[in-house]
Protein backbone atom coordinates (compact mmCIF):
# COMPACT_ATOMS: atom_id res chain seq x y z
CA UNK A 1 0.00 0.00 0.00
CA UNK A 2 3.07 2.17 0.01
CA UNK A 3 3.55 4.48 -2.93
CA UNK A 4 7.11 4.87 -4.19
CA UNK A 5 8.19 8.51 -4.15
CA UNK A 6 8.76 8.19 -7.87
CA UNK A 7 5.00 7.94 -8.30
CA UNK A 8 3.91 10.71 -5.95
CA UNK A 9 1.98 13.59 -7.57
CA UNK A 10 4.15 16.46 -8.83
CA UNK A 11 2.60 18.88 -6.35
CA UNK A 12 3.25 16.50 -3.45
CA UNK A 13 6.92 16.27 -4.37
CA UNK A 14 7.20 20.04 -4.72
CA UNK A 15 5.57 20.50 -1.33
CA UNK A 16 7.79 17.87 0.24
CA UNK A 17 10.88 19.55 -1.19
CA UNK A 18 10.45 22.36 1.31
CA UNK A 19 10.93 19.93 4.19
CA UNK A 20 14.58 19.42 3.22
CA UNK A 21 14.13 15.67 2.96
CA UNK A 22 16.98 14.42 0.71
CA UNK A 23 14.85 11.56 -0.66
CA UNK A 24 12.25 14.02 -1.87
CA UNK A 25 14.94 16.18 -3.46
CA UNK A 26 16.29 13.17 -5.37
CA UNK A 27 12.83 12.16 -6.55
CA UNK A 28 12.03 15.72 -7.59
CA UNK A 29 15.29 16.30 -9.48
CA UNK A 30 15.09 12.89 -11.12
CA UNK A 31 11.59 13.56 -12.37
CA UNK A 32 12.24 16.98 -13.89
CA UNK A 33 15.94 17.16 -14.78
CA UNK A 34 15.51 16.13 -18.43
CA UNK A 35 12.85 18.78 -18.97
CA UNK A 36 14.78 21.54 -17.22
CA UNK A 37 18.11 20.73 -18.85
CA UNK A 38 16.36 20.30 -22.23
CA UNK A 39 14.99 23.86 -22.08
CA UNK A 40 18.33 25.28 -20.99
CA UNK A 41 20.43 23.53 -23.64
CA UNK A 42 17.94 24.39 -26.41
CA UNK A 43 18.19 28.09 -25.60
CA UNK A 44 21.86 28.50 -24.71
CA UNK A 45 23.44 25.73 -26.80
CA UNK A 46 26.31 25.24 -24.37
CA UNK A 47 26.35 22.24 -22.02
CA UNK A 48 28.27 23.90 -19.20
CA UNK A 49 26.10 27.02 -19.19
CA UNK A 50 22.98 24.89 -19.54
CA UNK A 51 23.99 22.89 -16.49
CA UNK A 52 24.45 26.08 -14.46
CA UNK A 53 21.02 27.25 -15.54
CA UNK A 54 19.37 23.91 -14.78
CA UNK A 55 20.97 23.95 -11.33
CA UNK A 56 19.75 27.50 -10.66
CA UNK A 57 16.28 26.47 -11.81
CA UNK A 58 16.05 23.75 -9.17
CA UNK A 59 17.40 26.08 -6.50
CA UNK A 60 14.77 28.65 -7.37
CA UNK A 61 11.99 26.09 -7.34
CA UNK A 62 13.16 24.89 -3.94
CA UNK A 63 13.30 28.41 -2.49
CA UNK A 64 10.07 29.58 -4.03
CA UNK A 65 7.91 26.47 -3.90
CA UNK A 66 5.31 28.46 -1.97
CA UNK A 67 4.65 30.82 -4.88
CA UNK A 68 3.90 27.99 -7.28
CA UNK A 69 0.29 28.49 -8.36
CA UNK A 70 -1.40 25.41 -9.77
CA UNK A 71 -3.95 27.53 -11.60
CA UNK A 72 -1.19 28.88 -13.80
CA UNK A 73 -0.17 25.46 -15.01
CA UNK A 74 1.52 22.25 -14.00
CA UNK A 75 4.68 22.00 -11.93
CA UNK A 76 6.49 21.04 -15.16
CA UNK A 77 5.24 24.19 -16.92
CA UNK A 78 6.34 26.28 -13.96
CA UNK A 79 9.85 24.79 -13.95
CA UNK A 80 10.05 25.22 -17.71
CA UNK A 81 9.19 28.91 -17.36
CA UNK A 82 11.85 29.41 -14.66
CA UNK A 83 14.51 27.64 -16.74
CA UNK A 84 13.53 29.65 -19.81
CA UNK A 85 13.78 33.01 -18.01
CA UNK A 86 17.19 32.14 -16.63
CA UNK A 87 18.41 30.89 -20.01
CA UNK A 88 17.23 34.02 -21.84
CA UNK A 89 18.91 36.23 -19.26
CA UNK A 90 22.16 34.29 -19.61
CA UNK A 91 22.10 34.53 -23.39
CA UNK A 92 21.31 38.25 -23.36
CA UNK A 93 24.21 38.86 -21.02
CA UNK A 94 26.74 36.85 -22.99
CA UNK A 95 26.13 36.88 -26.68
CA UNK A 96 26.01 39.61 -29.31
CA UNK A 97 24.51 37.22 -31.83
CA UNK A 98 21.90 35.32 -29.86
CA UNK A 99 21.25 32.42 -32.21
CA UNK A 100 23.16 30.64 -34.93
CA UNK A 101 21.07 30.11 -38.09
CA UNK A 102 21.80 26.37 -38.14
CA UNK A 103 20.62 26.06 -34.52
CA UNK A 104 17.39 27.81 -35.42
CA UNK A 105 16.76 25.45 -38.33
CA UNK A 106 17.45 22.42 -36.18
CA UNK A 107 15.12 23.64 -33.45
CA UNK A 108 12.37 24.45 -35.96
CA UNK A 109 12.54 20.88 -37.20
CA UNK A 110 12.29 19.60 -33.64
CA UNK A 111 9.27 21.67 -32.63
CA UNK A 112 7.35 20.88 -35.82
CA UNK A 113 7.97 17.13 -35.88
CA UNK A 114 4.72 15.23 -36.19
CA UNK A 115 3.42 13.50 -33.05
CA UNK A 116 4.23 10.04 -34.49
CA UNK A 117 7.90 10.96 -34.24
CA UNK A 118 7.41 11.65 -30.56
CA UNK A 119 6.56 8.43 -28.80
CA UNK A 120 5.78 10.10 -25.50
CA UNK A 121 4.25 13.35 -26.76
CA UNK A 122 1.42 14.46 -24.53
CA UNK A 123 -1.92 15.16 -26.15
CA UNK A 124 -1.80 18.91 -25.63
CA UNK A 125 1.72 19.27 -26.97
CA UNK A 126 0.69 17.27 -30.05
CA UNK A 127 -1.93 19.95 -30.77
CA UNK A 128 0.57 22.78 -30.37
CA UNK A 129 3.13 20.97 -32.48
CA UNK A 130 0.63 20.47 -35.29
CA UNK A 131 -0.40 24.13 -35.07
CA UNK A 132 3.20 25.33 -35.32
CA UNK A 133 3.83 22.95 -38.22
CA UNK A 134 1.00 24.49 -40.26
CA UNK A 135 2.34 28.05 -39.90
CA UNK A 136 4.08 29.59 -42.91
CA UNK A 137 7.82 29.01 -42.47
CA UNK A 138 8.66 32.68 -41.86
CA UNK A 139 6.02 32.93 -39.14
CA UNK A 140 7.22 29.74 -37.47
CA UNK A 141 10.78 31.10 -37.54
CA UNK A 142 9.69 34.39 -35.98
CA UNK A 143 7.68 32.53 -33.34
CA UNK A 144 10.60 30.30 -32.34
CA UNK A 145 13.05 33.20 -32.32
CA UNK A 146 10.73 35.25 -30.11
CA UNK A 147 9.14 32.58 -27.92
CA UNK A 148 12.08 30.23 -27.42
CA UNK A 149 15.23 32.27 -28.02
CA UNK A 150 13.70 35.43 -26.53
CA UNK A 151 14.79 37.68 -29.40
CA UNK A 152 13.17 41.08 -29.72
CA UNK A 153 11.28 42.05 -32.86
CA UNK A 154 14.22 44.27 -33.83
CA UNK A 155 16.69 41.38 -33.51
CA UNK A 156 14.41 39.19 -35.60
CA UNK A 157 14.11 41.92 -38.24
CA UNK A 158 17.91 42.18 -38.38
CA UNK A 159 18.41 38.44 -38.67
CA UNK A 160 15.75 37.98 -41.32
CA UNK A 161 16.63 41.18 -43.21
CA UNK A 162 13.05 42.45 -43.08
CA UNK A 163 11.56 45.72 -41.77
CA UNK A 164 10.74 45.91 -38.04
CA UNK A 165 7.00 46.10 -38.80
CA UNK A 166 7.18 42.86 -40.76
CA UNK A 167 8.91 41.06 -37.90
CA UNK A 168 6.30 42.31 -35.43
CA UNK A 169 3.45 41.20 -37.68
CA UNK A 170 4.93 37.72 -38.11
CA UNK A 171 5.22 37.20 -34.35
CA UNK A 172 1.75 38.51 -33.70
CA UNK A 173 0.05 36.61 -36.52
CA UNK A 174 1.70 33.36 -35.45
CA UNK A 175 0.73 33.80 -31.79
CA UNK A 176 -2.87 34.60 -32.61
CA UNK A 177 -3.18 31.62 -34.96
CA UNK A 178 -1.87 29.31 -32.25
CA UNK A 179 -4.18 30.79 -29.70
CA UNK A 180 -7.21 30.32 -31.94
CA UNK A 181 -6.26 26.73 -32.73
CA UNK A 182 -5.64 25.83 -29.11
CA UNK A 183 -8.68 27.76 -27.89
CA UNK A 184 -10.88 25.78 -30.29
CA UNK A 185 -9.44 22.52 -28.96
CA UNK A 186 -10.04 23.65 -25.41
CA UNK A 187 -13.74 24.24 -26.05
CA UNK A 188 -14.11 20.78 -27.60
CA UNK A 189 -12.99 19.06 -24.40
CA UNK B 1 5.34 58.76 -20.42
CA UNK B 2 1.99 58.88 -22.20
CA UNK B 3 -0.87 56.55 -21.45
CA UNK B 4 -1.25 53.52 -23.67
CA UNK B 5 -4.70 52.76 -25.08
CA UNK B 6 -6.22 49.28 -25.32
CA UNK B 7 -5.74 49.43 -29.07
CA UNK B 8 -2.05 50.29 -28.76
CA UNK B 9 -1.57 47.53 -26.22
CA UNK B 10 -3.18 44.92 -28.45
CA UNK B 11 -0.71 45.81 -31.19
CA UNK B 12 2.09 44.72 -28.84
CA UNK B 13 0.23 41.83 -27.20
CA UNK B 14 2.33 38.94 -28.54
CA UNK B 15 5.64 40.61 -27.74
CA UNK B 16 4.41 41.51 -24.27
CA UNK B 17 3.15 37.98 -23.57
CA UNK B 18 6.45 36.49 -24.73
CA UNK B 19 8.48 38.91 -22.62
CA UNK B 20 10.45 40.38 -25.54
CA UNK B 21 9.30 44.01 -25.47
CA UNK B 22 12.08 46.55 -24.92
CA UNK B 23 12.05 47.91 -21.35
CA UNK B 24 10.48 51.28 -22.13
CA UNK B 25 7.51 49.91 -24.07
CA UNK B 26 7.15 47.17 -21.55
CA UNK B 27 6.82 49.65 -18.68
CA UNK B 28 4.04 51.52 -20.51
CA UNK B 29 2.26 48.27 -21.33
CA UNK B 30 2.44 47.02 -17.76
CA UNK B 31 1.08 50.35 -16.51
CA UNK B 32 -1.91 49.82 -18.79
CA UNK B 33 -2.43 46.23 -17.60
CA UNK B 34 -2.50 47.44 -14.02
CA UNK B 35 -5.75 49.23 -14.70
CA UNK B 36 -7.30 47.16 -17.48
CA UNK B 37 -8.61 43.69 -16.54
CA UNK B 38 -9.68 42.98 -20.11
CA UNK B 39 -6.20 43.40 -21.54
CA UNK B 40 -4.72 41.52 -18.57
CA UNK B 41 -6.89 38.50 -19.32
CA UNK B 42 -5.98 38.73 -23.00
CA UNK B 43 -2.25 38.77 -22.24
CA UNK B 44 -2.57 35.86 -19.81
CA UNK B 45 -4.20 33.81 -22.56
CA UNK B 46 -1.39 34.59 -24.96
CA UNK B 47 1.19 33.82 -22.29
CA UNK B 48 -0.29 30.32 -22.04
CA UNK B 49 0.45 29.90 -25.75
CA UNK B 50 4.05 30.86 -24.98
CA UNK B 51 4.14 28.20 -22.24
CA UNK B 52 2.77 25.63 -24.70
CA UNK B 53 5.49 26.50 -27.17
CA UNK B 54 8.19 25.86 -24.55
CA UNK B 55 6.50 22.54 -23.86
CA UNK B 56 7.59 21.42 -27.34
CA UNK B 57 11.26 21.49 -26.43
CA UNK B 58 12.59 17.95 -26.11
CA UNK B 59 13.91 16.64 -22.81
CA UNK B 60 17.66 16.16 -22.73
CA UNK B 61 19.71 14.02 -20.34
CA UNK B 62 21.94 16.32 -18.26
CA UNK B 63 25.65 15.51 -17.76
CA UNK B 64 26.65 12.68 -15.44
CA UNK B 65 26.58 13.69 -11.78
CA UNK B 66 24.03 16.47 -12.27
CA UNK B 67 21.41 14.79 -10.11
CA UNK B 68 23.66 14.38 -7.09
CA UNK B 69 25.19 17.85 -7.42
CA UNK B 70 21.77 19.49 -7.51
CA UNK B 71 20.30 17.32 -4.80
CA UNK B 72 23.15 18.32 -2.49
CA UNK B 73 22.24 21.97 -3.03
CA UNK B 74 18.61 21.50 -2.07
CA UNK B 75 19.23 21.03 1.61
CA UNK B 76 18.49 23.39 4.46
CA UNK B 77 21.64 25.32 5.46
CA UNK B 78 21.60 24.49 9.18
CA UNK B 79 22.20 20.87 10.21
CA UNK B 80 19.70 19.25 12.52
CA UNK B 81 20.40 19.41 16.24
CA UNK B 82 20.68 16.09 18.05
CA UNK B 83 17.61 13.97 17.37
CA UNK B 84 14.84 14.66 19.87
CA UNK B 85 12.60 11.86 21.12
CA UNK B 86 9.61 13.61 19.61
CA UNK B 87 9.32 16.86 17.68
CA UNK B 88 8.03 19.79 19.69
CA UNK B 89 4.52 20.64 18.56
CA UNK B 90 5.51 24.29 18.11
CA UNK B 91 8.07 23.21 15.54
CA UNK B 92 5.37 22.08 13.18
CA UNK B 93 4.72 24.56 10.51
CA UNK B 94 2.62 24.89 7.43
CA UNK B 95 4.81 25.10 4.44
CA UNK B 96 2.48 26.46 1.85
CA UNK B 97 1.45 30.02 2.45
CA UNK B 98 -1.73 31.52 1.03
CA UNK B 99 -1.37 31.88 -2.69
CA UNK B 100 -1.52 35.15 -4.48
CA UNK B 101 -4.96 35.49 -5.88
CA UNK B 102 -4.53 36.23 -9.52
CA UNK B 103 -7.19 36.92 -12.09
CA UNK B 104 -8.53 33.62 -13.31
CA UNK B 105 -6.49 32.23 -16.09
CA UNK B 106 -9.45 30.65 -17.78
CA UNK B 107 -13.16 30.93 -17.29
CA UNK B 108 -13.30 27.18 -17.80
CA UNK B 109 -11.23 26.66 -14.69
CA UNK B 110 -13.65 28.74 -12.66
CA UNK B 111 -16.61 26.78 -14.00
CA UNK B 112 -15.01 23.54 -12.94
CA UNK B 113 -14.27 25.01 -9.53
CA UNK B 114 -10.78 23.60 -9.60
CA UNK B 115 -9.17 26.92 -8.87
CA UNK B 116 -7.82 26.72 -5.37
CA UNK B 117 -8.04 29.65 -3.08
CA UNK B 118 -6.46 29.72 0.29
CA UNK B 119 -6.89 32.18 3.05
CA UNK B 120 -6.49 32.45 6.77
CA UNK B 121 -3.84 29.82 7.23
CA UNK B 122 -2.90 29.36 10.83
CA UNK B 123 -0.37 27.21 12.55
CA UNK B 124 -2.17 24.64 14.63
CA UNK B 125 -1.59 23.98 18.27
CA UNK B 126 -1.18 20.42 19.34
CA UNK B 127 -4.04 19.04 21.35
CA UNK B 128 -2.20 15.78 22.01
CA UNK B 129 1.55 15.95 22.11
CA UNK B 130 2.14 12.25 22.80
CA UNK B 131 3.11 11.40 19.25
CA UNK B 132 4.71 7.97 18.96
CA UNK B 133 8.52 7.96 18.94
CA UNK B 134 10.13 8.04 15.51
CA UNK B 135 10.90 4.67 14.05
CA UNK B 136 14.34 4.48 12.43
CA UNK B 137 13.29 1.63 10.18
CA UNK B 138 10.46 3.60 8.64
CA UNK B 139 13.00 6.19 7.53
CA UNK B 140 15.05 3.81 5.45
CA UNK B 141 12.00 2.79 3.52
CA UNK B 142 11.43 5.65 1.08
CA UNK B 143 7.78 5.01 0.55
CA UNK B 144 4.80 7.25 0.80
CA UNK B 145 1.76 6.04 2.64
CA UNK B 146 -1.42 7.03 0.88
CA UNK B 147 -5.12 6.83 1.56
CA UNK B 148 -8.34 8.20 0.13
CA UNK B 149 -10.19 10.92 2.05
CA UNK B 150 -13.78 9.79 2.09
CA UNK B 151 -17.07 11.32 3.09
CA UNK B 152 -20.37 9.43 2.79
CA UNK B 153 -18.68 6.69 0.75
CA UNK B 154 -17.39 9.24 -1.78
CA UNK B 155 -13.72 10.04 -2.36
CA UNK B 156 -13.11 13.75 -1.86
CA UNK B 157 -9.34 13.81 -1.71
CA UNK B 158 -6.10 11.98 -0.95
CA UNK B 159 -3.60 11.99 1.87
CA UNK B 160 0.08 11.15 1.49
CA UNK B 161 2.32 10.67 4.48
CA UNK B 162 6.08 10.43 4.30
CA UNK B 163 7.47 8.44 7.23
CA UNK B 164 10.17 9.85 9.43
CA UNK B 165 10.85 11.95 12.50
CA UNK B 166 10.97 14.87 10.09
CA UNK B 167 8.26 13.46 7.89
CA UNK B 168 5.44 15.29 6.23
CA UNK B 169 1.81 14.94 5.35
CA UNK B 170 0.41 16.18 2.07
CA UNK B 171 -3.28 16.36 1.38
CA UNK B 172 -5.51 17.49 -1.44
CA UNK B 173 -9.23 17.80 -0.97
CA UNK B 174 -12.27 19.01 -2.88
CA UNK B 175 -15.24 19.58 -0.60
CA UNK B 176 -17.09 21.56 -3.29
CA UNK B 177 -18.04 24.33 -0.89
CA UNK B 178 -16.11 27.10 0.83
CA UNK B 179 -15.00 26.17 4.34
CA UNK B 180 -13.88 29.03 6.59
CA UNK B 181 -12.18 26.76 9.09
CA UNK B 182 -11.13 23.14 8.92
CA UNK B 183 -8.79 21.37 11.25
CA UNK B 184 -6.79 18.30 10.40
CA UNK B 185 -5.82 15.56 12.82
CA UNK B 186 -3.76 12.40 12.43
CA UNK B 187 -5.03 9.30 14.23
CA UNK B 188 -2.60 6.78 15.65
CA UNK B 189 -3.25 3.09 16.28
CA UNK B 190 -2.86 3.51 20.04
CA UNK B 191 -5.87 5.86 20.04
CA UNK B 192 -3.93 9.10 20.38
CA UNK B 193 -4.16 11.84 17.84
CA UNK B 194 -2.00 14.69 16.57
CA UNK B 195 -3.54 17.94 15.48
CA UNK B 196 -1.74 19.24 12.40
CA UNK B 197 -3.37 22.65 12.09
CA UNK B 198 -6.29 24.62 10.76
CA UNK B 199 -6.89 26.15 7.35
CA UNK B 200 -9.69 27.44 5.19
CA UNK B 201 -10.84 26.54 1.70
CA UNK B 202 -12.19 29.50 -0.22
CA UNK B 203 -13.39 27.65 -3.27
CA UNK B 204 -13.75 24.30 -1.56
CA UNK B 205 -10.59 22.91 -3.11
CA UNK B 206 -7.05 23.03 -1.88
CA UNK B 207 -3.92 21.14 -1.01
CA UNK B 208 -1.38 21.67 1.69
CA UNK B 209 1.49 20.08 3.47
CA UNK B 210 2.64 20.04 7.07
CA UNK B 211 5.80 18.67 8.63
CA UNK B 212 5.26 16.27 11.47
CA UNK B 213 6.53 13.02 12.88
CA UNK B 214 5.11 10.19 10.80
CA UNK B 215 5.48 6.62 12.02
CA UNK B 216 4.42 4.18 9.32
CA UNK B 217 3.74 1.36 11.77
CA UNK B 218 1.47 3.32 14.10
CA UNK B 219 -0.26 5.81 11.79
CA UNK B 220 -3.91 4.81 11.43
CA UNK B 221 -5.59 7.62 9.55
CA UNK B 222 -6.44 11.27 9.17
CA UNK B 223 -9.59 13.32 9.67
CA UNK B 224 -10.80 16.74 8.63
CA UNK B 225 -13.01 18.37 11.26
CA UNK B 226 -15.25 21.41 11.58
CA UNK B 227 -14.57 23.82 14.47
CA UNK B 228 -17.39 22.03 16.33
CA UNK B 229 -15.60 18.72 15.92
CA UNK B 230 -17.84 16.98 13.39
CA UNK B 231 -16.06 14.93 10.76
CA UNK B 232 -15.95 16.35 7.23
CA UNK B 233 -13.89 13.55 5.75
CA UNK B 234 -11.69 10.74 6.97
CA UNK B 235 -8.92 8.52 5.64
CA UNK B 236 -7.65 5.15 6.82
CA UNK B 237 -4.18 3.91 6.03
CA UNK B 238 -4.44 0.17 5.40
ZN1 LIG C 1 -6.86 47.63 -22.11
Amino acid sequence: MGLPLGRAPDEALLSGLATGDPEIAVAFVRRFQRTVFGVAIAVVGDAQLAEDIAQQTFERAWRHAQVYDSRRGSVRTWLTAIAHHLAIDAVRARRANPVAPEDLDALLDIVTQTPEQHAVAAETSAGVRAAVATLPREQARALVMAGIYGLTAQQIADMEHVPLGTAKTRIRTAMHKLRRTLGAEESLR
Amino acid sequence: MSEMTCEQLRELDAELALGILPARERARAVAHLDQCPGCREHIEQLALVGDDLLGLLPGTEPPVGFESRVTALLQPPAPDPAPAPAPAPAARRWLLRPRLLRPRVAAAAAALAVACGFGGWAAGTAIQASAPPPSPTARANAQLLQAALVTGGREVGRVFAHPGARGWVYMSVDLEKPMPEISCVLDHKDGTMTRLGTFSLQDGYGYWVATTDVNATTLAGARLLTPEGSVLASAHFA
